[in-house]
């Protein structure tokens, strides 16, 4: 039990360590394809350690929402990482916290930003809530039935299960449903991250911001806190597209060797993933809002048909 | 007399004395007076109910009480659920009421309103006790007529009152000769109309007559329930009356519809063929989707309220759909699991939105408005409200740590683990539904992201809402007690299994779907798991130690004046109102919601390139109703007018009518 | 059908099969469009083939050489030098939007699944197992036939139809005679020909190849 617990604390560190180096990797990555020279990867801590020191500021209007937010962010990031099978299927929360509550807790630190936005009273807060919001909706169904079709040949929606599954039955891993729903769920992950085409986190143009309207009006530690946990949202969805579909690696044990190993699988299948991220980015554009749904809709289609397809087969 | 029977009783009892203390008290007392008979009456339901799905069953015909069919009750676990249901939202109403209907005599706290809301409460808790036909309907006309004059309340304030209640008036009456007709027929057919011996009579109908009594009563009891397409009474009643009523209403009364649901098709009629339940299903699916997307576009926050609560029946009716479904390809385990999902998510919608109106009604009462693109900035000015009301958008919006959250885990996790054995129809339907109540969810947390945002964070959109202040205790403390029932169902759900294994015993499927121990919830027949408690302790506490760490770490905060890009000051009307926050949703739901909008530019005189003002009016019609239901409403008053020259107000001419028809009747006598 | 790896590569196949169709709704361009009937016509030529390596049977191998040639090679070739005539690039005013387009594929394929069901059932193999993808191609066809204007993707809904008859045969029945493909083929090089030279005598009459303007001509 207090292994299990050990394993937990290490994956949280490891991935709350890592996801800065990620975002920096992607970052490095896409400027030198474009040809730029570009930042260190390790400039996104450096970031979060200047923000740390600065003095926030929280604007005239804002009330208790807009200063819990970065926490409940962050907590609900936490939690998630402390849950989910990175390196080992057995940790101590794998009975406690499935794929529906890890979508709904991703869903509760998106909203608590979304509520921030709006308590700043400012139009860009409004605007980019709104837009979040809305894009938030409409990627449920896909993540749900990327989850049906993920869990019915499991029989469980526990994460540990799932990844278990795989790992111990290579051939369930590659078939024509599991690929539909990487696919799609690949597609809402770039929606949650909020990552071209639906938003570019490079931006800071009132027409297109979408995440970044939301956290303008933070600053110092709030900023930080909001960076850092929008950091491990990309690396948590990331690394569960990697070990849901790709579970090899995983650890179905808690032996401190097996886990090591798992953890340097599971940063060598982080930055294959961000760099192929890094790569789509390159040949991307950013669709326009209302073409999101269009995207989206896409997505439904190919979680529906990975659904269809195992019924099929089954 | 059992516990049941004594508690039962007791708020009968109860509810007489507080309507003769609202008759007899005076206007200072009397809203305190009937506000805790109330409490009582809800209090004693609750503990009868609580009773009762501990086992504790009762029975008892009072032959003398009614001529002709007596009255009988018969309690057993499934009329228990309900029963605490009401109880406990009347038990929050009524300490709610106290502050809400205040000490000025009339509106809410008129003679009147104040001595029918314990009548109300008890008509209620009659209909699920109710053990025969005659006395299911008895008591289902009581709850409306009290319930409809309780909309009225207000009817001096303004003409949309009156309106709400002509549409209530007419769709409640409709209803219940739709539900006389089924339980009629089906008491006829069954030979007996006590439930008992209709149960044993069932099983010689029939198909033709099963189904018919089964459509009958959906159709009676889904409108009731507020189920797209038979809801435009919902938004109009509960959007006018006081909120206390709505509360009750929306919480509680619509429920009894979903109860009319279950004891019909499930108890009484045993189930039937697989089409029932696809009827079923998509008038679940229906109402959720509709109903939310209503609810997100409104901007009336009672409105609002009112659809989401369409949705949430819709969510209910597809967990029912889903359980009679399966248990017909005998697969019992995951069969109840969703009738759990439906019968918990009823208690849970119970709970927040009990909460919900009643936060409305606070803010009604502090800003006399419900417009959300009027209100803001609340979240400084009654921050106890807006607390409650966040814990109330939290379980509405169906995200954890809430209440909302676990039924529609259970929903989903039925949806998601029936075995494709069950047929083509099955495999089609689960993916479908799954979608639809993934969709549901996401639009519903906009929906709330909404509600409380823009109704209550940032600056105040108006004079009235900048002059809001906090409610009185008794208001927070009905809330707060709501607040601690909807956190109680959050953590642990599992106090509930017992009660649901009962009741999903006594209708015929899985004994116990609903496992665990306080800390987590497992299913019957399903391998998924997951600890709600350690869900809520997780995310509070990370957050407390977050916000804690940031704290002693980082520098203090300090005010400033938001980004305004050098043009500022910032005003309250460049904050995004509700309006503008759904746009981009409505946008994408346009060929759904229809809306109208037109701009109109005026320009100066001098010159056509010029602007001098632009208006932008947008309308949201409730398509539905237009399509369905002003036909009917237009044809109904061409035949009014058809009648009327059958009516010349001459003397001789009616009682010539009068002749006429007793001819007519000897006549058929003699011919017979 | 034997092997699991020739099952895998079947339903492999089938997907890709299936997912272009999808694609040919979800895109706009046209050159796009081209290019995912293109790749369906290989998915197509693949299935033929694996059920003609199955079989081993000389006319099924001939069968899967023509259908690659056809509907990889000539077919695709024949769109793009009606692109390159006509100046449009893009779908733009189709009568049913992208998205509720997606959805109505969604519903489709579901029907196609429900309806496959007894089909299924008389022959339960693998291959007739995949059948419900040639229904559901079919259907999308139809649809994107009866919903788009441009006369390029209205040709393309047709070449759908007649690749998901075509993948229902090979699935259902494992395998067409030749003679029956022969015609099927002739028949469907003729249509496309004379769409050809219609597109273009519209292109010169009116400017635009939007098929609704075709209703004027009764006047």
């Amino acid at each position: 039990m207090t292994v299990g617990w050990i394993v937990a604390a290490a994956q949280v560190v490891l991935v709350a360590a890592v996801a800065p180096l990620l975002v920096g990797f992607t970052r490095a990555v896409r400027a030198r394809l474009e040809g730029r020279a570009g930042g260190r990867i390790a400039q996104p801590w450096r970031d979060l350690r200047k923000q740390l020191r600065k003095e926030p500021l929280i604007p005239a209007d804002a009330g208790v929402f807009f200063t819990a937010a970065p926490a409940v962010l962050m907590a609900t990031s936490v939690l998630v990482v402390a849950a989910a099978p990175y390196l080992s299927t057995r940790g101590p929360l794998s009975g406690s916290v499935d794929l529906i509550v890890v979508v709904g807790l991703l869903l509760l630190g998106a909203v608590a930003l979304a509520l921030a936005g709006l308590d700043t009273g400012t139009a860009f807060g409004g605007m980019g809530a709104s837009r979040e919001v809305t894009i938030a909706a409409l990627v449920e169904p896909t993540l749900l039935l990327s989850v049906f079709a993920l869990s019915t040949r499991v029989g469980s929606t526990n994460l540990g299960a799932i990844v278990a599954a795989g790992t111990s039955n290579q051939a369930q891993v590659f078939t024509p449903a599991s690929a539909l729903a990487a696919a799609a769920l690949a597609i809402a992950t770039l929606a949650e991250a909020g990552r071209l085409p639906v938003d570019n986190p490079a931006t800071h143009l009132e027409l297109t911001m979408v995440h970044e309207a939301m956290v303008l009006e933070y600053s110092g530690r709030d900023l930080a806190l909001v960076e850092w946990a929008s950091a491990m949202r990309l690396t948590i969805l990331l690394g569960l597209l990697a070990n849901l579909f790709v579970p090899w690696g995983v650890s179905t044990s808690l032996y401190p060797g097996a886990v090591a190993l798992a953890a340097g699988v599971f940063v060598a299948k982080l930055g294959v993933l961000s760099g192929l991220l890094a790569v789509g980015e390159v040949f991307a554009a950013k669709l326009r809002l209302f073409r999101v749904p269009e995207l989206l809709a896409g997505s439904f289609v190919l979680g529906l048909l990975a659904v269809i397809t195992s019924a099929v087969l089954a | 007399m059992n516990q049941t029977a004594a508690a039962l009783s007791g708020a009968f009892a109860l509810a007489g004395v507080g309507a003769v203390a609202g008759l007899l008290t005076p206007a200072r007392w009397r809203s305190a007076a009937v506000g805790a008979a109330t409490t009582g009456v809800g209090v004693t339901g609750a503990v009868a109910g609580i009773a009762a799905v501990s086992g504790t069953v009762w029975q008892v015909r009072l032959a003398d009480l009614l001529p002709l069919a007596g009255v009988s009750l018969a309690v057993d676990a499934l009329a228990g659920w309900f029963l605490l249901l009401v109880g406990g939202v009347a038990t929050v109403v009524g300490v709610y009421t106290v502050g809400y209907a205040g000490r000025v005599g009339h509106g809410p706290s008129a003679r009147g309103a104040l001595a029918l809301l314990p009548l109300f409460v008890a008509a209620m808790l009659l209909v699920p006790a109710a053990g025969s036909v005659s006395t299911f309907l008895l008591a289902w006309e009581l709850m409306a007529v009290t319930s409809l004059l309780l909309v009225l309340a207000e009817h001096r304030h303004s003409p949309a009152v009156r309106t709400a209640g002509l549409w209530y008036a007419a769709m409640t009456q409709a209803g219940f000769v739709v539900v006389l007709l089924g339980l009629a027929w089906l008491a006829a057919a069954a030979g007996g109309e006590s439930f008992a011996a209709i149960r044993a009579g069932t099983a010689e109908l029939s198909p033709l007559v099963s189904s018919g009594v089964f459509l009958l009563c959906l159709a009676g009891f889904a409108s009731k329930a507020g189920a797209v397409p038979l809801h435009p009474w919902l938004p109009r009643a509960h959007a006018e009356a006081p909120s206390h009523v709505s509360a009750l209403m929306s919480a509680a009364m619509v429920k009894l519809g979903v109860y009319g649901i279950v004891r019909v098709a499930f108890d009484l009629l045993g189930g039937g063929p697989r089409w029932w339940w696809l009827l079923l299903g998509a008038l679940g699916a229906v109402s959720a989707l509709y109903g939310i997307l209503q609810a997100a576009v409104a901007t009336d926050l009672k409105r609002l309220l009112a659809f989401s609560t369409s949705e949430n029946i819709g969510l209910i009716l597809l967990g029912l759909a889903a359980a009679g479904l399966l248990a017909g390809t005998g697969q019992l385990a995951v069969a109840g699991v969703a009738l759990a999902a439906a019968l918990l998510h009823a208690a849970n919608h119970a709970g927040f939105k009990t909460l919900l109106f009643c936060g409305a009604g606070s803010v009604l009462r502090a800003t006399g408005t419900r417009d959300l693109d009027q209100l803001g900035g609340l979240s400084r000015r009654m921050p106890a409200t807006t607390a409650l009301v966040a814990v109330g958008a939290l379980g509405a919006a169906a995200l954890p740590p809430g209440n909302g959250f676990v039924s529609e885990w259970l929903l989903l996790q039925a949806l998601l683990h029936q075995a494709s054995a069950g047929g083509t129809v099955l495999t089609i339907a689960a993916p479908v539904a799954v979608a639809v109540v993934a969709l549901t969810a996401g639009v519903g947390v906009a929906t709330y992201v909404k509600a409380l945002g823009t109704g209550f964070l940032a600056r105040p959109r108006s004079t009235t809402a900048a002059a809001a202040v906090e409610s009185p205790p008794t208001m927070l403390a009905g809330m707060g007690l709501a607040a601690a029932v909807c956190a109680g169902l959050a953590v642990v759900p599992a106090v509930a299994a017992p009660a649901l294994g009962r009741i999903a015993t006594s209708l015929r499927v899985e004994s116990a779907p609903l496992q665990g121990s306080g800390v987590d919830l497992r299913l019957a027949g399903i391998a998924s798991s997951i600890s709600p408690l350690w869900i809520a302790v997780g995310v509070v506490g990370l957050t407390v130690g977050f916000a804690a760490v940031a704290r002693a770490v980082g520098r203090a905060r300090r005010r400033a004046a938001a980004w305004d890009c050098g043009d500022g000051p910032l005003t309250a009307r460049m904050e995004y109102t509700a309006t503008s926050f759904v746009e981009p949703l409505q946008r994408v739901f346009d060929n759904v919601l229809a809306p109208e909008q037109d701009v109109d530019v005026t320009h100066p005189a001098e010159s056509a390139y010029l602007v001098r003002a632009v208006a932008y009016r947008r309308r949201l019609p409730d398509r539905v109703e237009a399509r369905l239901y002003r036909p009917v409403i237009t044809a109904a008053d061409a035949v009014g007018r058809a009648a009327r020259r059958l009516a010349t107000g001459s003397v001789h001419r009616y009682l010539a009518y009068m002749l006429t028809a007793l001819v007519a009747v000897l006549v058929a006598g003699v011919l017979r | 059908m034997t092997g699991t790896v020739n099952t895998q590569l079947l339903n492999l196949a089938c997907g890709l099969f299936l997912l272009t169709a999808v694609g040919v709704l979800w895109r706009r361009e046209l050159s796009a469009l081209i290019g995912l009937f293109t790749v369906q016509g290989l998915a197509l030529t693949g299935i033929a083939v694996l059920l003609a390596a199955d079989t081993g049977s000389g006319e099924a191998a001939a069968v899967a050489a023509g259908v690659g040639i056809l509907k990889a090679g000539l077919l695709p070739w024949l769109l793009r030098r009606v692109l390159h005539r006509v100046p449009e690039a893009r779908e733009t005013a189709s009568l049913v939007n992208v998205s509720a387009s997606l959805l109505a594929a969604a519903a489709l394929t579901l029907l196609a699944y429900a309806a496959a069901r007894p089909l299924v059932a008389l022959a339960p193999s693998p291959t007739a197992r995949a059948a419900p993808v040639g229904i559901a191609v079919l259907l999308i066809g139809f649809f994107l036939a009866a919903t788009r204007r441009r006369a390029i993707s209205q040709i393309i809904g047709v070449l759908l139809i007649d690749n998901g008859i075509a993948a229902v045969a090979f699935l259902a029945t494992g395998g067409v005679p030749l003679v029956v493909e022969l015609g099927v083929s002739a028949d469907l090089l003729l249509a496309v020909l004379v769409l050809q030279v219609l597109t273009t005598r519209l292109q010169a009459a009116f400017g635009d190849t939007d098929l609704d303007e075709l209703r004027e001509l009764h006047d």
